[in-house]
């Protein structure tokens, strides 16, 4: 049946694509929190036009595949002008993708701070800029986490995409290995498996720190 | 874009192809997500087990990896598909997964006292399900459904990868022949053309699923019940992909 010496020996290779595989997911989370943050401020914005762009954005990415995204990125946008490497192209594609679902989270999450905060918090002498960082971001942020979760784990699951323009992540490195050795089955047990321990344990990292944050809240 | 136009019966056969494959794998994932919820929901635990436990991976495993392993593996199985129904079958999979998620959860949100009441009356099992309980599941299913769906659409463009004749398919295989030929490589004008085909296939998609959600909260218009409904199949809307 399975022949677990085969996957044991196949393990570095593995691990090296799988350093990949965080590597570029790292980099996309972070960009893309960045972006939704910023992004989601835009919208919401008094800015004539930015909160028109900015949901025009959001409905382009969302209503299109990531697959065709990341081909535009990787082979369309050299033409205009612009190269980057496999890792670049698959880092901008996965910050692109993951921030318009960030935008739409945090914005759920900012519409939900009552309008009477701003009373609470100008009775209390806070600038309204205080106001913005140090009550209305925190609150929001907070009541985004669990769709913000999603959308990480999304991000990790989403880099095995980037096969397809031949970045060495972990899925690229396990069908390079089956086109070698045929060891097909052995091949595909071992990355399901490493996929569902990484988005498992990020799920549960993130519900823990949901818990955390949702301790002062508790009713006693 | 006088290329496109010179291979549009090239590429509209592909979109044809797309189309008929989101049409299988809508139908395909809709009946699958059924038969899981119906195994989570059913009387014998070690069932419940299996659907819940089968809903888990498919969810949790990357699409990508369930379209190549369905084109690699199903074979072993003696099941030898061609491009084209293997990344069905893989995105049907991967969508009854997430449909029984949201089916789950819009059963759920009908509480027991509904089942009850139907059974007192005589409605017991599927009757009181399907007149009782669906109806009242409804609006807090068909949003998250309707994003699936896109979803579904969007995930038939990783036909491409194992070489179904798909849109992407086709307008990879365009680039190469006019790369070889010209020199020149178009790949941003096409690439972006296949962007908007998709773009306004959704969004035809998303307007059509509007209206249905609408029909459906109409009973509940100016009642408090309203928003609570739609806060609900936001919450479940969050949970499942909208887009692949």
């Amino acid at each position: 049946m399975i022949d677990w010496a085969y996957i044991i020996d196949a393990l570095p290779a593995l691990f090296r694509g799988l350093g990949t595989t965080i590597m570029v997911s790292v980099l996309a989370v972070a960009f893309s929190l960045l972006i939704g943050l910023a992004g989601c401020i835009l919208r919401l914005s008094n800015i004539p036009m930015a909160g028109r762009i900015v949901a025009a954005y959001v409905e382009f990415v969302r209503g299109t595949p990531f697959l065709v995204q990341v081909f535009f990125i990787f082979y369309g946008l050299p033409d205009l002008g612009l190269t980057l490497s496999i890792f670049w192209s698959g880092v901008l594609a996965l910050t692109i993708w993951a921030s318009v679902f960030h935008i739409e989270s945090f914005r759920a999450g900012f519409t939900s701070v009552g309008r009477n905060m701003s009373d609470a918090s100008a009775s209390l002498g806070l600038k309204s800029w205080q106001h913005g960082l140090f009550v209305i971001i925190p609150i929001a942020l907070r009541s985004a986490l669990p769709s913000t979760l999603n959308t990480v784990v999304g991000t990790i699951k989403n880099s095995a995409y980037l096969q397809a323009i031949g970045l060495a992540e972990l899925t690229y490195v396990a069908i390079g290995k089956v086109a070698s050795d045929f060891r097909t089955v052995e091949m595909f047990a071992a990355i399901c498996l490493i996929y569902l321990v990484i988005v498992l344990g990020v799920s549960a990292l993130g519900h823990a720190l949901e818990k955390r944050l949702d301790e002062p809240y508790r009713q006693r | 874009m006088s290329l496109l136009f010179e291979y549009r019966v090239f590429l509209i056969a592909g979109f044809v192809q797309t189309l008929l494959m989101a049409l299988v794998v809508a139908l395909g994932g809709t009946t699958w997500g059924i038969i899981l919820t119906a195994g989570i929901r059913s009387p014998w635990a070690w069932l419940r087990t299996l659907s819940n436990a089968l809903m888990e991976l498919f969810r949790d495993v990357p699409l990508m990896v369930t379209v190549l392993l369905a084109y690699f593996v199903l074979p072993m199985a003696g099941i030898g598909l061609d491009p084209f129904w293997s990344t069905c079958v893989a995105i049907s999979a991967w969508g009854g997964a997430n449909a029984a998620q949201i089916f789950r959860a819009g059963l759920i949100s009908i509480g027991k006292a509904q089942r009850e009441t139907a059974a007192a009356f005589g409605m017991t099992g599927l009757r009181g399900l399907i007149l009782i309980v669906l109806p009242q599941a409804m609006p807090v299913i068909i949003p998250p459904y309707v994003g699936l769906l896109t979803a579904l659409v969007q995930a038939t463009s990783l036909g491409a990868v194992v070489g179904a004749g798909e849109l992407l398919r086709s307008g990879q295989i365009l680039i190469e022949q006019t790369t070889i030929m010209k020199g020149g490589s178009p790949a941003y004008v096409v690439y972006g053309t296949i962007l908007v085909v998709y773009f306004v296939l959704c969004r035809l998609i998303s307007m059509a699923g509007t209206q249905v959600e609408k029909s459906f909260l109409k009973p509940y218009a100016r009642t408090p019940g309203r928003t609570e409904i739609v806060d609900k199949a936001q919450d479940v809307a969050s949970t499942v992909p909208t887009s692949a």
